[in-house]
This record gives structure tokens, sequence and C-alpha cells, in this order.
């Protein structure tokens, strides 16, 4: 693996640079609030926002995407959109690069999904190591680090007044070749070894210790359990956990006609935690009440997902600890599930 | 506030030790310092679990909801902002007042978590609470911490109508003067956007309801909000019904109508405890929009805040020839 360094200073004029190539997705803040969009210009990154309250799944995975129009004046015709172009997506946390590890099975397995597979095999991902550690975060506790670079096509590491630049993939050192001049190889070894202090200082940082031994065996017989009925009294069954969480990938497809046999037909995020949910056509639905979707939730986030591709569905970015209005802890429940008979 | 915290737990301890509810609705320590979260206490020995600190924000009385097709007895606690929720809820026929005991705690105001957290660890663990009138003082096991309430607390509370629960059948605690600010005006967010030119105002909520997530947390979380099934959860297909009005599709006009309906709906209904801002996850100010309704209801049918007496007849359930009519 090749590494650079880029000061500073000179960042912006990279973001400038990538602009003038390809688009670029990016942390804005916005009235507090960090989300990655497109941006036009390198002053609009938010580059020392820390964990974006909303994740950067929404890239390859938007909350709605359309996937064709439709007419049927004159017979019926279907227009699909354009392909994705080739894009840069910039300033991806550790813990969601894990997240789009855990998605890729999901919609490029068994079943390929071309819209997500498109954005995601023309995007450039560019990592950030986080510099701070949140009381919520946890990503240790599932092997990953704030400065682990597994899964970007490049990864920023801040170092005071520059960045480490490591080199992950082809993919990566197109985008390096591609802005040259706001690289140096002078410096790299330093820059390096600042990384591994920095990884053990930000390991010490956590302050919530969250110990997933047993946990798998323990929920694989908890099906019927009693705790998903309590844990739920309190849950609101609103979507926050879901939508902000960097793994959750539920869609729900719906058509939009507008009368006059014109239309589209488009897929919105869909949330566990809905009560239309798994709604089926008689109108039955196998998770009817709070109890079973919480308990989807959970169980989700620390078995299904385990069970069908060997990855954990919770990465430990914290943002449904952080976001529940009622304080629905994960690492609590993680914590709890040991003591349930 | 120990002494409401032990006399709490004693009353919830003696309404379920006699069976006259079999779950009391409050609040117990969260996880983190700054966190209580809703409990559901079905023993004396939960009781013993119930607490009373300044971070017990959670509108309780939403939870009534929880059990509006069943009989089961049941005490929830209150503060002040809340049990204007306790009335609406009867007014709309959600729920048997006879059904349900209140236990009404005078409150001398929330405090904002994130400032509290920009100085106590979160990890510590809260020992007592004390209210000092015009501050907070903390007790955790690494250390005390003062907070000036003007400073610290949640801006609705410095704006605080009731801080004495408007209908309970138990006050527990002793009274604590109200944490508004004197002469604070309870609109001033609302004039200001009002005094904006219509075009920066629109610009103002495009941008915060393009950013909305559709995740319904301001709706699942409010009293008012108590249909049955909502009309966003009737989103079907256009061929379905003529033509599709309402989406699940996140796009800036499609927000914008789930924002100006729940607008709409809440008129006369919101009781401005603050919930929908507080959970917002993407800071939208919903407060603010739900409170001109409230201001334009107040200004031109001289109605009060809703929930405020159990016997007020609701905005739009009343007819009067003289109302005016500012459009004619």
């Amino acid at each position: 693996m090749s590494a650079r360094v880029i000061s500073r200073d000179r960042i912006s004029g990279f973001l400038d640079c990538i602009l003038r190539k390809y688009p670029l997705v990016a942390p804005v803040e916005e009235d507090g609030v960090v989300a990655y969009r497109r941006v036009a210009a390198a002053r609009e990154v938010a580059l020392d926002a820390g964990l974006s309250d909303v994740p950067p799944k929404t890239h390859f995975f938007p909350q709605t995407e359309v996937l064709f129009h439709y007419s049927n004046l004159s017979g019926l015709e279907i227009v699909e959109p354009a392909g994705a172009p080739e894009t840069v997506l910039f300033g991806v946390r550790p813990c969601d690069l894990r997240g789009f590890a855990a998605l890729d099975p999901v919609f490029g397995g068994r079943f390929k999904d071309v819209y997500y597979r498109d954005k995601r095999e023309k995007t450039t991902v560019v990592g950030l190591s986080c510099t701070s550690v949140l009381p919520t975060c946890f990503c240790r506790a599932y092997g990953s680090s704030p400065v682990d670079g597994t899964g970007a096509d490049l990864m920023f590491t801040r170092l005071g007044e520059r960045y480490l630049v490591e080199v992950r993939t082809p993919k990566g050192a197109r985008l390096v070749e591609d802005c040259a001049d706001f690289f140096t190889e002078d410096g790299v070894r330093e820059a390096a070894r600042e990384k591994e202090v920095l990884a053990r200082e930000l390991d010490g940082r956590f302050v919530r210790r969250v110990d997933l031994d047993s946990v798998k065996e323990k929920v694989d017989g908890m099906f019927e359990s009693p705790y998903w009925g309590k844990l739920a009294q309190r849950c609101l069954g609103c979507g926050i956990c879901t939508f902000l969480c960097p793994t959750c990938h539920c869609f729900d497809i719906v058509d939009e006609d507008r009368g006059d046999r014109t239309g589209c037909r488009l897929r919105c995020w869909d949330s566990c935690m809905f009560t239309d949910f798994t709604l089926h056509t008689s109108g039955h639905n196998p998770r009817a009440t709070k109890t079973e979707r919480v308990r989807n939730r959970f169980l989700h986030k620390l078995k299904y997902h385990l069970d069908r591709y060997g990855l954990a569905g919770c990465v430990g970015c914290g943002r449904c600890v952080a976001k529940c209005p009622v304080n629905i802890d994960i690492t609590r429940v993680i914590a709890e599930i040991k003591e349930v008979d | 506030m120990k002494q409401a915290v032990e006399e709490l737990r004693r009353q919830a301890a003696g309404l379920l030790k006699e069976e006259r509810v079999k779950c009391v609705i409050g609040w117990t320590q969260g996880t983190d310092v700054a966190r209580a979260v809703p409990f559901f206490a079905t023993s004396v020995r939960q009781a013993a679990r119930l607490t009373w600190t300044p971070f017990c924000v959670n509108n309780l009385s939403k939870y009534l909801l929880n059990h509006r097709y069943d009989n089961t007895p049941l005490a929830v606690v209150v503060k002040g902002c809340d049990s204007r929720g306790i009335n609406r809820l009867v007014q709309d026929r959600q729920f048997v007042r006879e059904r349900v005991v209140v236990l009404g705690l005078p409150c001398g105001g929330m405090l904002d978590r994130e400032k509290v957290l920009r100085v106590v660890d979160p990890g510590a663990a809260l020992q007592e609470v004390e209210d000092r009138g015009s501050e907070y003082m903390l007790r955790t096991d690494k250390g005390e911490y003062g907070f000036e309430k003007r400073e610290a607390l949640l801006s609705k509370c410095l704006e605080c109508e009731h801080n004495i629960p408007v209908v309970s059948d138990l006050m527990i605690g002793p009274q604590v003067p109200s944490p508004a600010g004197s002469g604070i005006d309870r609109f001033a967010g609302v004039r200001e956007l009002e005094t904006r030119d219509p075009a920066v105002r629109s610009t103002f909520w495009d941008r915060h309801f393009a950013r909305c997530l559709r995740c319904y947390a301001c709706r699942n979380v409010c009293p008012a909000c108590n249909c049955k099934e909502c009309s966003f959860e009737q989103a079907v297909p256009g061929w379905q019904q003529g033509a599709c009005w309402l989406s699940k599709r996140n796009h800036p006009g499609q927000n914008y109508l789930f924002h100006l309906i729940r607008m709409f709906h809440v008129a006369g209904r919101c009781i401005d405890c603050g919930e929908c801002a507080r959970v917002c996850p993407v800071n939208i100010p919903l407060r603010e929009l739900y409170r001109k309704v409230m201001k334009d209801a107040e200004e031109l049918f001289a109605m009060k805040t809703p929930g405020t007496d159990p016997e007020e007849v609701p905005l739009l359930s009343t007819y009067r020839t003289d109302d005016p009519e500012e459009f004619s």
C-alpha cells in the first residue's frame, strides 16, 4: 500500500481538483445537521464536522430512488433513469465504511441490485479517520477503529496540519494521479508513525465498553423471549434508528400515478419500526405489534445479518444511541441480553 | 428533588400494591447521566426505580394511547406541559379520565442535555439533584455541578406556561417556582419569522423541510397525533384512488405537504410540549410551525393553549356567529 501526504491548506485545492473532473459528494453542515450531499465547491465541505448525523449510505442507497417513469397514453412507454456518473464520495468515517461492507452483499449477492451496484462501482470512496471519539461510539467492539481504512479507496488521516493519505486500491491510485500536484511523498513514514500514535490515543478514549462475547449464541435462542415486549413498551415506532443506521437497507416500492396514465415507480426507505412494514395485501402483518418490530430490528443487527452474510449488522457508529427519543440504547440491549434467563 | 422522588416512589408503590393500577408510567435513569427514560413500573419493586430529574423530558401522556383499546387501569406521571396532553386525550375521547391516576409533578424546568454534557462526563452516575430556584445542583460520583437555569434550561422551559400540572389526582413533591423568565414573549420566535419577507420565509421552510427524513418521530411522539391510522400510512398507488396525492417519496414538495398537513391537523390540539422539536433528528424547528397556528388561534379566537382546561371546547369544534372573518 503506497501513501502520500497532503498539507491541510491544500485540501480545498484537492477537492476543487476533483470537482473539475467528477461530481463530488461530501459532508455538508446545514442548521447543525451534517449529511452527505453533492457539492459545487470545496468551501461547502464540512471537513472537521466529525461523525455525520445522516450516514453516507444515502449516496448508494438514496431515501427515494426513481426506478422508471411510465406513460400509457399511446402504448406503454418506460423511461429508465440514466446510469450514475463516475463520482467521488469524500470524507467517509471508518464505521460508515464498514456500513458499506455490510450493504454490499445485500445488494450485490444472489440478487444483483443494478441501482446500488452501478453507483458503488462508479464511486471512488475517500475515507477520513476520526480525530475524536464520541461518548456514543463503539466501533471498537466490532473490531474496527477510528482510523481503520478498510473499505476505502483512499484513506485520509488528519495529523495536525497535514494528512496521511493511504492509497488502498487502483481507484484510489487513479484519484491521486488525477490530482497529483497536491500530494507529496515526503514525510510519509513519519506520518504513518504518527497515525499509529493517534490510533493508540483514540483507542483509549472509548467510554462505552461493549462486549459481544456470547451475544450471538444467546440471541439465537431468544425469538420468543418476553424481553422484546418489555423493550418495545417505550418505543415510539418512529424511523430514526433505522433511517440513521448505516446498515439498514429495507425499502418499499411504490407507484406515483398522476391519474392520467402517466407516473413513476420509485423505491423509498422503509423501516421495520413502522406499522405498515411487511403489511400484506390481505391485511395480515407477521410483525403485528411493536414487540415483533423491535425484535426484528435487534435480531437483524445481532443475528440475521451474521446468519446470512457472516457480517455484523451493526458497526458501532452510535447514531441510534444518540438520537433515539426514548433512549433505546443498543449497547444497553447487548448487555441486558446476556442477563436474560 | 430528593423529597419528590421519594414521594413519587412511595405513591407509585402504594397504587400498585393496592392494585388500584396495573402500571405506573414514569421515568427511570437512562443510559447516561443526562438522560431519563420512559419506564413502566408494574410492581412495588419496580416502583423503587422511578425517578424525577431535570432530564425527565419525555411527555408520557402519549403512552396512554398504548392502552386505549384495553381496560388496564393506569397511573401516569406528568409535568405541567405534559398534563395538557391528558386533557387533550380525554377531550378527543381517546381515554376515559377515570381510568388513569395522574401523578403531577411541579417542575422547575428541564435541562438541555447537550449543555450539561459539555461539562459533565456522560458516564458519571447521577446521585442527587437539588432545585435551588435559579439553578440546579447535580451531584454525581464524579463531582458536583451547578447549572444556572437561565443558561442551561431548554428554551421551551424558559417560556413555560404551566409549571404546575393543570390536571392531577395527586400532586407529588413541593411547589416550585416557574422557570419562565419574567416578561418573556412566548411567541417571540413566531413573531420574528412573521416579520420576514414571504420569500425569505418560504426559503427558510423549504430548506428545513427538504432535510426531513420522514421518520415520523414528530408525529409518533405527539399526543395530538392520535389517529388510529395516519393518512401518511394510507399512501397507496395512484391507480387505486385516481391519482397519488400523498407519496412516500422524500422530496421537498412531498415533505412540505406532510408538514403542512400535520400543522393543520394539530391546530387547536397541539399542547406545545415541544417534544416534536426535541426528537427531530435533523433539527427542523417544528415548534415554531405549530405555534404560529396557536398564536393565530389566540389572537383571532382567544383560544388558550390546548389542554389548559379540561372543559374547553377544542378550536375546530366551536363556531360562533361573531367569529372574525378576516378573509371576507
